[in-house]
């Protein structure tokens, strides 16, 4: 299962694809399943230069019955710096943010790091 | 303090107005983002992971309460409250939205401040002793250097495209508060027998990926004929620096592989062709000198008795003296060290209500002069003894009266993978566990001087290679693990530290550290810091000792 994530141009928000939109909530970002999906919205996304910044796919893992994202890093995007736990998207609690807090991965995104090959 | 005159106001003013405009059309689309990421970045803007941060200098970390207050206001405005002293002695906001930042320039231009030359492959902020202007061993005050060279190299045409970014670092004293033999061009300023002043000049020295203590190319150079010196150094790196390969395009590995003795042979020869045409002229020398004319300083005794009386009756303010305040070159000063490394807290974090108890501080009792460190402190250099315990009661109801500079709990830490795009793990939360577990203030003075320096990635941000204990975050597939370096130092004995062994997950980290501090406490013979016995030790006992724990 994958997602697609990005940075909104505006104010550098960790976003995620949602139907062709963007939301800031990694609990409502759409999921894919199908490689073909996952990457036509991945290149619907890269024309929408004026909203979202290097936007890249990210693989995801289960936990607690729920999806996250199987690299730390992109839990972290996803949930804000564990130094303050009341910034970021964590701030606003709730099972979808203790999922991913206590999710496991050890993999970095291929969608990423296709991204630093890239540049 | 230097101040900026009608056309660094103008350059200042004019820059915010292009960078407005350079954001509006980055929004409307009229640029790519590959376009525009060159310019932000001319301006310290930089896109991480939640947020856009924006880097701010402080040149030679030197600033006043106005610009104090203005980051303070900055912070609470268009940040989160606060705001993150660096290892370059730069302030970071981590939480910008594009569209603010325009604003922002404005408000930094109205303090004389901004956001110019902190990115980029230019010569950066210049690092001079946090100290400058009021210890008594310096030979000179550094910061009016550090001055000329800002002037100097700011938006310098030949040099804004260098191979890689430069730094510079200037101390005057014995005790080099700089981590100078680190930098790409360190100057230590000399007397020579005749009185002459001078710079002993070191380059290539750098951390990073490949880690060098800077080789001195030249003993003594006048200190008149230092830009024409300055220039040839950068004409050799402009001309032979690997461009090819970001790995290889620091000026250290140009010196490294041509060698100390090639590299100064042809500084030399570039030098001779540049001749003392260009030198700024000792008139401008003198002009810049005005500025750091000695303060007002009051005529006192040594002894304060207003200052015995209080450590006499309060311990917590003798603790603090012990470890926070150092000698001032005028009869009845000493100078502050305000720790930005409460324990648990993240190091070099200041919130906006700190950094107005500072400024308030610096105005009142500080002649208004407040410096930050290369190792994430504040300082007011000037305070009166009569007030010190004035400052100190001000500043612990503030959060900011932790008596721990140089002890192991005074840990640098950069952002890591907290905020940073390019950290490969934590570093903060490895910093305030370790902090946690030596808060205990008796264990941490009776373990004395030990510095804990910890970075999220190879790019050295929180200089673990000069760390007499460095703390290297690693990614092993996905997950953090943390390789340990023992023996650096980034001061007058400069040196890389060594690797001891095999990375250790996160939760390991601490009891490591505890347990290189148990092997020091047993090995130390008297008066020896932890870098000391390691020296005279080798890493053995503590290899040893670390491994069959962890193992």
């Amino acid at each position: 299962m994958r997602a697609l994530t990005g940075n909104r141009l505006t104010d550098g928000e960790a976003v995620f694809w949602k139907a062709g939109a963007w939301v800031e909530r990694f609990a409502d970002a759409e999921l894919f399943a199908a490689e073909d999906a996952a990457e036509t919205a991945e290149g619907h996304a890269k024309a929408q230069q004026t909203i979202v910044v290097d936007p890249y796919l990210i693989d995801l893992v289960e936990s607690e019955g729920l999806w996250a994202p199987v690299s730390y890093r992109e839990r972290l995007r996803a949930l804000g710096p564990t130094n303050h736990p009341m910034h970021g998207k964590q701030a606003e609690g709730g099972a979808a943010i203790e999922a991913l807090r206590h999710a496991h991965g050890a993999a970095r995104s291929t969608g990423r790091v296709n991204l630093i090959k890239r540049k | 303090m230097y101040q900026y005159d009608a056309i660094d106001k103008d350059v200042l003013a004019d820059r915010a107005a292009e960078f407005r405009e350079q954001v509006d059309r980055r929004l409307k689309g009229e640029i790519t983002e590959d376009q525009f990421k060159q310019l932000r970045l001319m301006n310290g803007l930089y896109l991480q992971l939640h947020a856009y941060m924006l880097r701010i200098a402080i040149p030679y970390g030197s600033l006043n309460s106005t610009q104090m207050r203005k980051l303070a206001e900055i912070g609470r405005t268009y940040d989160k409250g606060y705001g993150h002293f660096t290892t370059r002695t730069n302030l970071q906001f981590h939480w910008i939205k594009l569209k603010d930042a325009p604003e922002i320039l404005d408000h930094l231009a109205s303090v004389d401040m901004h956001a110019i030359q902190t990115s980029g492959n230019c010569i950066r902020n210049v690092t001079a002793d946090p100290y400058a202007g009021a210890t008594a061993d310096e030979l000179d005050d550094p910061r009016v250097w550090s001055e000329a060279i800002r002037q100097w190299s700011s938006l310098h045409p030949e040099f804004s495209f260098l191979p890689r970014k430069f730094k510079i670092a200037i101390t005057a004293s014995a005790k080099d508060r700089t981590a100078a033999k680190a930098h790409d061009i360190g100057l230590m300023i000399r007397r020579a027998r005749d009185g002459q002043l001078g710079f002993e000049v070191i380059v290539g020295g750098g951390m990073g990926r490949t880690p060098f203590i800077g080789p001195t190319v030249r003993e003594f150079l006048p200190a008149n004929r230092l830009f024409s010196y300055l220039e040839a150094i950068l004409r050799v790196y402009n001309r032979h620096g690997r461009r090819d390969n970001i790995y290889k395009a620091r000026i250290k590995i140009l010196v490294s592989a041509l060698g100390r003795e090639e590299f100064a042979r042809q500084v030399e020869e570039e030098w001779a062709k540049i001749g003392p045409a260009g030198d700024l002229p000792d008139t401008e020398i003198a002009r810049i000198r005005g500025a750091f004319a000695p303060k007002a300083f009051d005529v006192l005794v040594n002894r304060s008795e207003k200052y015995e009386a209080a450590l006499a009756t309060d311990p917590a303010f003798a603790r603090f003296a012990r470890n926070n305040l150092k000698p001032h070159k005028r009869a009845g000063y000493t100078i502050v060290e305000v720790s930005l490394k409460g324990i648990g807290d993240t190091p070099g974090d200041a919130t906006s209500e700190q950094m107005e108890v500072v400024a308030d501080l610096a105005e009142r009792y500080g002649q208004d002069d407040i410096r930050v460190t290369h190792e994430q402190n504040l300082v007011l250099p000037h305070v009166r003894l009569d007030d010190a315990h004035t400052v100190y009661l001000a500043l612990a109801k503030a959060g900011l009266g932790t008596p721990n500079i140089n002890l192991i709990t005074d840990i640098i830490a950069c952002p890591g993978l907290d905020y940073c795009a390019l950290a490969n793990a934590r570093a903060i939360p490895i910093a305030q566990d370790i902090a946690k577990r030596f808060a205990d203030q008796d264990r941490a003075e009776l373990i004395g001087e030990l510095k804990i320096k910890i970075s999220g990635c190879i790019n050295a941000c929180g200089h673990h290679h000069v760390g007499h204990v460095g703390i290297l975050g690693v990614d092993k597939k996905g997950e953090e693990f943390y390789q340990l370096t023992l023996g650096g130092s980034g001061a007058e004995d400069a040196s890389i530290g060594k690797i001891l062994g095999p990375a250790l997950p996160a939760d390991k980290v601490t009891d490591a550290i505890d347990t290189l501090v148990e092997v020091y406490l047993r090995e130390r013979h008297d008066g020896e810091r932890f870098l000391d016995t390691f020296r005279r030790t080798g890493d053995a006992p503590f290899k040893e000792a670390v491994y069959a724990d962890a193992h």
